[in-house]
């Protein structure tokens, strides 16, 4: 996989960097469907993943709510969840940057694992690009701190993914940390499957893999280690487009323990009412739809 | 019919957002609307499309206005704010209202998201643009940022070839690093205290407006010998015994 070289060299050479890169399979990035604590506030399961993943015993992780805009919600929910977890956990508003006193780079570099959430992937590209964050985290993945993140936070660290940032699900280019493509939400957002596997077949988004809900892809360097998951049922599938056909196959993921007692699903019912809206309106405006 | 005339009131601070009790500023930003209704909408993008933003924005100005908002963090999420076609939307506006929070991240989501072209033809269309803080900086061709650490030279949408400062009475150093940046090779602008207005018909700076008695402007530029000036600007306080209001509605009409 060589199309996304540019951004994987971003930083090559720098002689300021501190630390020095690891071997490509330490370079560890942990890309979730959807779930967390933005959207599993009863099960952490997914978040203890994360946290395991650092090689630090008190692992420092930094919170990047950008794709939301830096919602207080967000960052509440992010410091419920890692409050008394065994972590330093500290978050990074792009949007309220009066409250930091250091250099962004600083911060970044100290990291041993960035969190990144969900949100607007088309603006969390601008926003980071404008500050200049990618390159830091780029620069950051090659010395071995954990990228982690949900939805767009996900997609980001991919060649591609479907955004949902303009409205409708659409296909956009991500930093290519990952070769391929991500789709998120498979099962709890179906408008956007679809989209994502026409943008396969078509090549405008490399093959890739498309995440339910709850479910975790890890990758070691640019190759795909596990997939784990925070709740039963919930599944992963690598879907690439050969001679114009989509060859599609279901990948089990590793359950991370019993999930918590409850309904079956302990998503967030704000997520789950926000939904339900969605799929209202996209029956709405297929009925208006002229023919 | 004339051709528009462009307007921008920049503003250094001030506003619904800043003088809760002043409204001094966004009614002389009303009155260049030449509307007894106009249609106003507001970008809270530097801020990250804060709530509490939309919310004070719509408490101030939808009794007299028609309101609207744009969201560029929550395009389809039902929350009230424009969802369509935001370039057809924003150039049926009298005044787009530009809030106030971090320049580089709102240049960068507006420029995703086509935005830059957007408000500056909705300029020439002779829509009314304004704003304070990052909603003053973002027009010129360049900006002083120094919300973060040290200042930074950030390139803004370029409608005013100048460069601006805001805040200037707000911290000690502001002034200083302005003038060292302008010494450097930065291009000569603008300074204005909080509750200050710039106001540019086209490019040319038309009145400067206070809402403070005591609001103060500055022309800032290099001299032949390098050293850098500060020519002070004279405000027209927009309170009542100044008749600030009808010299803005006369404005309008001209």
């Amino acid at each position: 996989m060589s199309g996304s070289g540019a951004a994987r060299d971003a930083g090559a050479g720098g002689g300021a960097s501190e630390a020095a890169a690891v071997a490509p399979e330490q370079r560890r990035i942990l890309a979730m469907g959807g779930g967390g604590f933005t959207m599993e506030p009863n099960n952490p399961l997914l978040d203890d993943f994360v946290l395991s993943l650092a090689r630090a015993p008190r692992p420092r992780i930094l919170f990047l709510p950008t794709a939301a805009g830096d919602t207080t919600g967000q960052i509440n929910a992010f410091y419920a969840r890692f409050a008394g977890r065994g972590c330093v956990p500290e978050h990074l508003s792009l949007f309220r940057l009066a409250d930091v006193e250091r250099p962004l780079a600083e911060i970044v570099a100290e990291q041993d694992i960035v969190y990144a959430g969900g949100g607007s992937m088309r603006n969390l590209l601008a926003i980071w690009r404008a500050h200049e964050l990618d390159t830091m985290l780029i620069e950051a993945w090659r010395r071995g701190t954990v990228l982690a993140g949900l939805s767009a936070g996900a997609m980001c660290w991919f060649e591609g993914g479907v955004t949902r940032s303009s409205g409708p699900p659409a296909p956009i280019a991500g930093l290519g940390l990952l070769p391929g493509s991500l789709t998120v939400h498979a099962d709890g957002e179906p408008e956007r499957l679809p989209v994502w596997l026409q943008s396969v077949r078509s090549g405008a988004l490399p093959g890739g893999w498309a995440l339910d809900d709850g479910v975790g892809a890890l990758f070691a360097g640019e190759r795909l280690e596990r997939i784990v998951s925070s709740r039963p049922g919930a599944g992963a599938q690598r879907v690439d487009a050969i001679a114009g056909e989509l060859v599609r196959g279901r990948l089990e993921p590793e359950l991370l323990g019993a999930p918590p007692r409850g309904p079956a699903t302990s998503f967030d019912e704000d997520i789950q009412e926000l939904r339900h809206v969605h799929r209202m309106r996209a029956r709405v405006s297929r009925e208006e739809r002229p023919r | 019919m004339p051709p528009p005339t462009p307007q921008i009131v920049a503003l250094g601070g001030g506003g619904f957002s800043m003088e809760r009790e002043n409204p001094l500023l966004d009614d002389y930003v009303l009155s260049l609307a030449g509307r007894a209704r106009p249609a106003v909408c507001f970008l809270p993008t530097a801020s990250g499309d804060a709530d509490h933003y939309v919310v004070r924005f719509y408490r101030r100005f939808s009794a007299s206005c028609e309101a609207s908002h744009v969201s560029l963090f929550r395009r389809d999420q039902g929350t009230g704010g424009v969802e369509e076609n935001l370039a057809a939307h924003l150039l049926a506006q009298d005044v787009i209202y530009v809030g106030g929070g971090n320049v580089v991240s709102m240049l960068g989501a507006w420029r995703a998201h086509g935005l830059d072209g957007v408000l500056a033809r909705a300029w020439r269309q002779g829509i009314v643009l304004c704003g304070p803080s990052a909603g003053s900086l973002c027009w010129f061709r360049d900006a002083l940022s120094a919300f973060h650490g040290a200042s930074r030279r950030v390139r803004g949408l370029g409608l005013l070839p100048y460069s601006n400062c805001v805040h200037y009475d707000a911290e000690p150093q502001r002034r200083a690093e302005y003038h060292r940046f302008v010494g450097d090779g930065m291009r000569p602008g603008f300074a204005a205290e909080d509750g200050v207005g710039l106001h540019f018909r086209g490019t040319r700076l038309e009145r400067v407006v206070s809402s403070r008695r005591n609001g103060r402007a500055y022309r800032v530029e290099p001299t032949d010998g390098g050293v850098v000036v500060e020519i002070p600007l004279e405000a027209a306080y927009l309170g009542a015994d100044a008749g600030g209001a009808a010299l803005g509605a006369a404005c309008a009409a001209a």
